[in-house]
């Protein structure tokens, strides 16, 4: 589903991803660790297609296209969900709105009709009440006034609505207490089916007893240096990264 | 400025005497006033962002209506009355008087000063050229008095209409009266043609204790027009006053609203959105004055300017020494689309009294990136985020309006403003 090769990848003039190559099936669950500063940002908002990250060299191919051809909402429509580290707020915008208006531009762009009110309305609340939102919070403005746990819980609904092929959730789990993860993990575990997969990037390995990796990657200084089972994270719990490096 | 311009404008003041009972004196003096004072100066502080050459190149004459028959626009709701004025004149025939005669006193300003010309004197006389021109010239406006008590619940449409009336100009005089306790909803509309005409308005209301008035304004003159319109408002004790005004038309237009709170109690809000295109120059002006204690007012604007577009805001405040815990707050915006949009915004508080709180914010930037991506991020296309962004923006300026359909029609404007612009290409603002 997803081919990335060789990636390298500049910010600002200076070379954060160095030569990364990562493969996704449909049906896989992986997981990218690392510090801060890794590039596990850098490499989620890659994908995205953010204006700002720069691919150096390399490609990345998803669901048989040339990615790095497709503008961000393009790569929407062919089945990409970027789950962000911290979602912006957005006043004016509500997020019935905004839910709407994402899903209906997908469905155009995929020649399909606009989705009717009704349906709209049901799949919505269905969605937010699954992740445990307050169906009242989607008339709010996107994010505003959210605290980090409903935030990222907002990131998930709109997850579950746009039902992505390939979902990429950057720290997900960061700021979330032990209720709200549950939630959450629970979420990405029913958005994990054969035909999907999802590349989650977090350094804490908390998130990963909800929801089992079948491989987990290693990130250090915007390269991959070890690549392994689950039982990897549990490693890197307790000797850290230096160690397995 | 031009000689020929004074002496043509003396010349169409001459040709008014009679027309409007009881302004003759007020006419002589006032383009005496214009006469010795010209149109303000390109350096004058209020004027330093409206570009006044075409007013000070030639006189423009007085628009002709008999005969022109232009299309009436369809009301964005229920109205109590619906007065068209055509090129400056009212026009009986396409206006419609619904029941409002039987609540309220209204009539032409032609006939209004008839039976007591001294209340002439109540006319503003205008501080500037421009006013000043207003007042020699002004032959017609409605004048609408609400009774004390009488709460007029659908709004009353102005519509003033520029048709075939290029280098010509329209200057009307309207005045609004509520009495204690009453309540109305004034909406004007200009719209107009794609002729080089000038709209000169001014609209002069006194809100009585405890009364509300509000006012919503839509520009939506010719591309070619020049539109320059101020309002005099004077609140009473408890008395309210809320204005929004969105501005979309015209090569050059501005707005300047002038409100007194004389009284404890007091309120104003005065909010608005403009919107530039290329070539656009789009300003308002505000003053807002605190004469008396517990008075509250508050200034949300919006704004913005496409390429080679500019938009400009000046909001006075000025809070009097005995007026203590007073409220003033203002609030601007400004996006600008490129390097070549221009927004300026000049907030100026001035207060004497030392119990207040006064804020006001301005900011201009572009829109913010990180959003425009957060949208594409979930499929919207580049085009379809930055309308969706900029209807956000605007939306806070038009919030306060209570009427939904009427709401919801400026919101479609601004709506239709961006995707008129989905064309061109976004520019890069590194």
């Amino acid at each position: 589903m997803l081919k990335i090769k060789d990636l390298h990848v500049n910010v600002a003039g200076k070379e954060i991803l160095k030569g990364v190559s990562l493969e996704i099936n449909a049906g896989e669950t992986h997981a990218i660790m690392g510090l801060n500063g890794a590039g596990k940002s850098t490499l989620a908002n890659t994908i995205a297609g953010r204006d700002d990250y720069e691919v150096t060299s390399g490609s990345i191919e998803f669901m048989g296209k040339d990615m790095l051809e497709m503008e961000p909402h393009e790569r929407v429509a062919a089945g990409l969900f970027l789950g962000f580290q911290y979602p912006v707020e957005i006043p004016g915008v509500s997020n019935l709105n905004f839910l709407r208006t994402a899903l209906n531009s997908v469905r155009k762009q995929r020649g399909q009709d606009d989705m009717s009110a009704a349906e709209f309305m049901k799949l919505v609340r269905e969605k937010a009440v699954l992740l445990g939102m307050d169906p009242d919070m989607l008339k709010r403005f996107v994010n505003v006034g959210f605290s980090g746990g409903e935030k990222k819980r907002n990131e998930m609904v709109q997850m579950a609505v746009l039902d992505p092929k390939l979902a990429v959730l950057d720290e997900t789990d960061s700021g979330l207490d032990i209720d709200a993860l549950k939630t959450v993990a629970e979420g990405i575990n029913v958005q994990r089916r054969e035909d999907t997969a999802v590349l989650l990037i977090t350094h804490y390995q908390r998130l990963l007893d909800y929801v089992q990796p079948d491989r987990v990657h290693v990130m250090i200084d915007g390269r991959i240096v070890k690549s392994g089972g689950k039982e990897l994270a549990l490693e890197l719990e307790e000797k850290g990264y230096a160690d397995v490096a | 400025m031009d000689d020929a311009v004074i002496k043509s404008y003396e010349k169409q003041a001459e040709g008014l005497v009679g027309s409007v009972a009881g302004m003759d004196d007020l006419r002589a003096k006032a383009i005496r006033d214009f006469a010795a004072a010209g149109f303000p100066a390109a350096k004058s502080e209020d004027w330093r962002y409206s570009d006044l050459k075409p007013l000070r190149a030639k006189a423009f004459a007085p628009a002709n209506h008999a005969g022109e028959k232009p299309e009436i626009p369809a009301a964005f709701t229920e109205s109590a009355a619906r007065f068209v004025f055509v090129n400056g004149r009212f026009s009986e025939s396409r206006s419609d008087m619904g029941d409002l005669w039987q609540a309220a006193s209204v009539r032409p300003l032609a006939n209004h000063f008839m039976a007591n010309p001294d209340r002439a004197a109540e006319l503003v006389r205008g501080r500037d050229g421009v006013g000043m021109l207003n007042t020699a010239l002004a032959k017609d406006g409605m004048v609408i008095a609400i009774p004390a008590g009488v709460e007029i619940d659908d709004p009353v449409e102005i519509i003033h209409i520029m048709t075939n009336a290029a280098d010509c100009a329209a200057h009307t005089r309207h005045i609004i009266e509520l009495g204690e306790g009453a309540s109305a909803h004034i909406i004007e509309r200009f719209i107009g043609d794609d002729a080089t005409y000038w709209t000169n308005g001014m609209l002069q209301a006194r809100v009585a204790e405890g009364a509300k008035l509000t006012h919503t304004r839509l520009q939506e003159e010719g591309a070619n027009a020049l539109h320059t319109t101020k309002a005099y408002v004077n609140v009473g004790a408890g008395g309210q006053y809320h204005a929004c005004t969105l501005s979309l038309g015209a090569k050059m237009g501005r707005f300047e609203a002038y409100v007194r709170l004389m009284s404890d109690e007091g309120v104003a809000t005065i909010d608005g959105v403009a919107l530039a295109g290329t070539g656009q120059s789009l300003d308002t002006l505000t003053h807002i004055s605190h004469t008396m204690p517990h008075t509250t007012s508050d200034q949300i604007f919006r704004t913005v300017a496409d390429s080679r577009g500019k938009t400009s805001f000046q909001g006075k405040v000025t809070v009097d020494k005995d007026a203590q815990k007073v409220e003033a707050d203002q609030s601007f915006k400004a996006l600008v689309f490129d390097r070549t949009a221009e927004a300026n915004a000049k907030p100026e508080l001035e207060i004497f009294a030392d119990d207040v709180k006064c804020s006001h914010g301005a900011t201009v930037g572009d829109l913010d990136a990180k959003a425009i991506f957060y949208l594409t991020s979930r499929g919207i296309d580049p085009v379809t985020a930055r309308q969706m962004l900029v209807e956000a923006f605007a939306a806070a300026a038009l919030e306060r309006i209570e009427i939904e359909p009427l709401r919801d029609a400026l919101m479609a404007r601004v709506g239709a403003w961006m995707a008129a612009r989905k064309d061109k290409p976004i520019p890069d603002n590194k």
